[in-house]
């Protein structure tokens, strides 16, 4: 048993609840900073506790995919923890692709708190609870290893973020909100169905035996359906092409924060869960792949995806739904090389989840804070800021840098894999290839145009009204603001020359999604899921 | 013999008499009595329902036996138990909505019942022994009785609730239509004894049975028998507000106070459930294998009801009617898991009538916190729902918050009782963290296990449809800022939250919070609810096994 999985969870729920009935808005702005810092330090220490370089080639094969989740909370069959009329169980764990993404995760709480400090004028309390509570929810899905739990966790993100949105955001907030949660929860409700049809047939929620059922035990077309079903909740959050059209309002209206949490987690809920789940339950058989077609559906769906989420783009008016669309595109690309279905396709796209998570989400942070000072993102109104504001427009062309890929940044590598996956990857082909390329060339001339006219030429600011009461912001970037996107550079260029640690780590669990789970030593229905848990976990 | 009657039916005794003691007190002209009518009626039913946990819970004190009287009239097993445990439980937070905390003892800010505070929880009591009466009924003559027990007193309840025109239309149209409910169920209960000679439910359980070609086999029906069952549906789908019988709810439910309102969208419902549950058992022979034609029904049932409930409920202004095809919708959830009890996939498994009787009791909570909620918010003049402000700018009397323009901004300004209103609404949703979760997950379970695989499929795009109004719920109540109206002098709002006399609702709404969470939240709790729904779906010994009781003997 490894508690340290269980505090990352506990310390933002007491967060948030503490954090709710504290007295004044002030302490509950440092409080949160206080427990996503204390959050990130729990994940910081799993990643200690972390054997990153894992070598499994001596277990035997049907011990591979537990020994693999390294960091696991398991409680037994009589606990309190364990519901036994369902077999649902509060089990965690992390294998190498969750940690990242936990990791990840617990980097970009702390920064978009710190980056809500000014922006959030109202209602201060509430904001900073939703934020922790969501962070847990947020973390429950990547450490989840009960189906159940999975799917528990991956709902509640939607009830903080709905606030999120509909109460701090722009002036078309409340509609967004309510896109975002309907849509969201429309392709969730089907997914709700698959679990449960997994859980009963599989005798359990654990995420291993379930797996195991999955591939050996359904007919084809159970488990076409299993598939259709997991991926319906999942698509619409990735969002997968015909799907996507809530994410650019959402983005758009959501406050600086909210809009970096979606881009950066949420959405990764959604590759995550096609990664976790849809894929190992619903494409792998005991032969291996079972739909190419389906694959091919999914990787044309992806492609459309990257070209008309980069086309879309272009035009924008508005530069934070510029970005908005360029999520479009560039989890297209993520969900391609998970498609891919091979060793360079998956590992980049694991790889994409955490770069574009940081590019991303710092894209929104400069965003949001450009428009902290000029109450505009119009395209039209604004030019040539490098002039006033050099240090924010030094963030902003380095972000925009590392999201169109350019080598030394992270983005390159997790594009270039994606891509590179696409071309080797069995089911796919230079076809996919070439057209996911088509869209990096895009995605260059979108974000460009974009910093070409913003960043760069005649300096143009809408005239400011300083709102009363607060005190104004200084001209370029205060030390907070600095502080805010610093760690986020960083962890970009990090990423960027020193890709091999975050490739080699998941390059044997990406296997693991891949290949049929091979038969177990004990049967999933011969003894109680805790027991087996003992039996793999000595 | 008088002793094993006492010990059969003390609840039904102990209501009863609480009811006609109230009836007796309600002659008062004094505000103090009228106060203690509520008090009394309270205390009842939380003495039944603890002395009901104490003596049956989980079926212990049955042990697997039935329990009957000398003429098999009542026969009492672990279902009705449960039935009744959840009827008492729901019953005190229905008790505590009705509180009369104005300074008349007259009624509350959505409710004015005059002078009758003593008759209307009276009527109460009796409406919920009702209910009792048909989980322990076995006589069909006593099983109608405990329907038109559970339902008479509604009619006249939800006419006194207020002084408005709409209130008494609602219950002059309640009525009737009841009626007609009425006259649909003793037909039905006609031909069952005219084609089987006999009264006694379990005995025609017994014919049913032997008309059966071999065990395991769904009863042959003759042509009258198959009318009868058909028509009994039909009654208790008005009961229990099925598509489609279910046209009065929209205009009932917002004609009634608010209160009345949360009876009634659970106390005749559940006598609906109750009933049906038991004659399908009897249809079946004593078992759950009952003819095709009756699972074809309750799965196209089921459909319409879902469908139109929620469809219907995207296209209300007025909450109150947004929860009555909320009701009807959360009716075609439970009958999804009817049709899979009767499916014939895996005969015999009672998974679904487990799951119906676990999302009963979570229904019963999160619809009494929706409404608690709404009584404690108050209405706007011009815009509530009840045709505008009056003569001279008058609000109406007795009516809380409605519409949505009234619940405007409320969750910003009374932040706990936005927050109870979120938790019931995704409860209600069935978002996890509440036991609307759990519920539609055994629902959904039990239907998928007898691979009903495209009712499922509706049930969750339901789901999906249903989430789009409560969220405009939760939605209003948050992210919309009040409506700065002008308020005429004389219908300024008392600010109902602040009274001393909503403590009781306060309290109700409270504890069905709480207990929405803790049915959805602790899993040790989800876990006592679920064992107990389960070994409640015992409705009777199956009949096909004869057995001498030791009533049988004493005749």
């Amino acid at each position: 048993m490894h508690y340290s999985i269980v505090l990352l969870l506990a310390v933002p729920i007491v967060g948030a609840i503490v954090g709710a009935l504290l007295p004044n808005a002030r302490s509950a702005k440092w409080w949160a900073l206080l427990v996503s810092v204390a959050t990130a330090l729990v994940g910081v220490w799993m990643a200690a506790q972390f054997d990153w370089n894992q070598d499994l080639s001596a277990v035997p094969t049907s011990d591979r995919l537990a020994r693999s989740v390294q960091i696991a909370f398991t409680p037994g069959f009589d606990s309190p923890l364990h519901l036994q009329a369902i077999q649902f169980s509060f089990s965690l764990g992390v294998d190498s692709i969750s940690l990242w993404l936990v990791l990840m995760t617990v980097l970009l709480m702390p920064v978009s708190i710190l980056a809500s400090f000014t922006y959030i004028k109202e209602r201060q309390k509430e904001f900073y609870a939703w934020m922790q509570a969501l962070l847990a929810f947020m973390l429950g899905v990547f450490v989840a290893r009960d189906l159940l739990l999975f799917y528990v966790c991956f709902e509640l993100t939607l009830i903080p973020m709905f606030f999120i949105i509909g109460i701090w955001g722009g002036s078309e907030r409340r509609y967004a909100a309510g896109k975002f949660f309907l849509f969201t929860f429309s392709g969730s409700v089907f997914t709700l169905a698959v679990v449960i049809f997994l859980g009963l047939a599989a005798g359990s929620f654990d995420l291993a035996t379930v797996t195991q059922y999955a591939q050996y035990d359904l007919t084809d077309s159970a488990r076409f359906w299993v598939f259709m079903g997991l991926a319906a909740g999942m698509a619409v959050k990735v969002p997968l092409f015909p799907v996507h059209t809530w994410l650019p309002l959402a983005h758009t209206e959501a406050p600086t924060a909210g809009s970096v949490i979606l881009a950066g987690v949420l959405l990764k809920l959604g590759a995550y869960g096609l990664l976790r789940l849809a894929v190992p339950m619903g494409l792998i058989g005991p032969a291996g792949l079972m739909f190419p077609t389906v694959v091919k559906a999914l990787a044309v769906l992806c492609i459309i995806g990257v070209i008309y989420g980069a086309l879309v783009a272009w035009v924008q008016q508005d530069i934070k739904k510029l970005v908005a669309y360029s999520s479009v595109s560039h989890l297209g690309f993520c969900v391609l090389g998970l498609v891919a279905l091979n060793d360079y396709g998956m590992q980049g796209s694991v790889l994409y989840m955490v770069n574009h998570g940081l590019s991303t989400g710092a894209m929104f942070l400069v965003i949001g804070m450009i428009y902290e000072r000029y109450h505009t993102r119009d395209i039209h109104q604004l030019s040539g800021l490098a002039k006033q504001m050099p240090i924010m427009s030094f963030f902003f062309v380095f972000f925009t840098l590392s999201s169109i890929g350019l080598p030394g940044l992270n983005g390159y590598v997790s594009e270039f894999l994606t891509i590179l996956g696409a071309f080797t990857s069995e089911h796919l082909g230079i076809g996919y290839g070439i057209a996911a390329a088509v869209g990096i060339i895009l995605g260059a001339i979108y974000m460009l145009h974009m910093v070409a006219r913003v960043i760069f030429g005649p300096l143009k600011v809408p005239h400011v009204h300083e709102e009363e009461g607060h005190k104004p912001l200084s001209r370029d970037l205060n030390g907070r603001e600095i502080t805010v996107l610093v760690p986020l550079a960083i962890a970009v260029v990090l990423l960027g020359v020193l890709p091999t640690p975050v490739l080699n780590s998941v390059l044997e669990p990406v296997r693991m999604v891949r290949q049929p789970v091979t038969a177990p030593i004990v049967g999933p229905t011969a003894q109680s899921p805790a027991e087996v848990a003992m039996v793999q976990r000595p | 013999m008088m002793d094993s009657l006492v010990r059969l039916l003390w609840p039904e005794m102990v209501l009863t008499v609480a009811a006609c003691v109230l009836f007796l007190l309600g002659v008062s002209r004094r505000a103090a009595v009228r106060r203690l009518t509520a008090v009394l009626a309270v205390l009842t039913l939380a003495g039944v329902f603890f002395g009901l946990l104490a003596s049956g819970a989980g079926g212990s004190l049955m042990g697997g036996q039935v329990v009957s009287d000398p003429w098999n009239s009542v026969r009492i097993v672990e279902f009705g138990y449960y039935i009744k445990i959840l009827v008492a439980g729901v019953g005190i937070l229905l008790a505590l909505l009705a509180w009369p905390g104005n300074r008349q003892a007259t009624g509350n800010s959505a409710m004015d019942v005059g002078q009758d505070t003593g008759e209307f929880f009276g009527l109460m009591l009796l409406s919920l022994m009702g209910v009792f009466l048909v989980a322990s009924s076995n006589d069909m003559i006593l099983m109608f009785l405990g329907i038109e027990l559970a339902s008479i007193p509604t009619y006249i309840m939800v006419a006194i609730s207020r002084p408005l025109a709409v209130a008494q239309e609602a219950g002059v149209k309640y009525f009737f239509l009841g009626a007609m409910a009425a006259a649909l169920m003793l037909f039905g209960f006609s031909y069952l004894y005219g084609t089987t000679g006999l009264t006694d439910l379990h005995r025609i359980g017994q014919v049913f049975a032997a008309s059966a070609g071999g065990i395991g086999q769904a009863p042959v029906l003759s042509p009258w028998q198959v009318l009868a069952v058909v028509m009994l549906m039909m009654g208790f789908a008005f009961k229990m507000a099925v598509v489609p019988l279910h046209f009065y709810a929209g205009d009932v439910y917002q004609g009634a106070a608010t209160p009345v309102t949360a009876l009634l969208s659970f106390v005749p419902k559940i006598s609906g459930f109750v009933a049906m549950i038991k004659i399908l058992f009897v249809v079946g022979g004593g078992s759950w294998v009952v003819p095709q034609f009756v699972t074809q029904i309750l799965i196209v049932l089921s459909v319409l009801t879902m469908c139109v409930g929620n469809v219907l409920g995207l296209l209300q202004f007025n909450i109150k009617r947004v929860l009555a095809y909320s009701s009807i919708a959360h009716s075609g959830y439970m009958l999804v898991g009817l049709a899979a009890l009767t499916s014939p996939r895996i005969a015999g498994s009672d998974e679904g009538l487990s799951a119906v009787l676990f999302y009963l009791a979570g229904y019963g909570i999160m619809n009494a916190a929706a409404f608690g909620v709404l009584m404690l918010l108050p209405a706007r003049p011009g815009i509530a729902g009840m045709g505008g402000v009056g003569a001279g700018g008058k609000m109406p009397p007795a009516t809380s918050a409605e519409t949505f323009e009234d619940i405007a901004g409320q969750g910003r300004k009374h932040v706990a009782l936005g927050l109870a209103m979120a938790v019931a609404c995704f409860s209600l949703i069935g978002l996890p963290l509440t036991v609307g979760f759990f519920g539609k997950l055994y629902l959904i379970r039990a239907a998928l296990n007898q691979g009903l695989i495209a009712l499922v499929v509706i049930t969750v795009i339901n789901a999906a449809v249903s989430a789009a109004y409560y969220l405009r719920i939760v939605a209003t109540m948050f992210l919309r800022s009040e409506p700065q109206t002008q308020w005429p002098q004389a219908a300024q709002p008392a600010d109902d939250c602040d009274g001393r006399g909503t403590l009781p609702i306060k309290l109700a709404v409270g504890l069905s919070v709480f207990g929405v969470l803790l049915f959805g939240l602790v899993v040790p709790a989800i876990e006592l609810l679920s064992t107990q729904s389960r070994s409640a779906a015992r409705v009777d010994i199956p009949s096909s096994v004869e057995q001498p009781t030791a009533s049988a003997m004493a005749r």
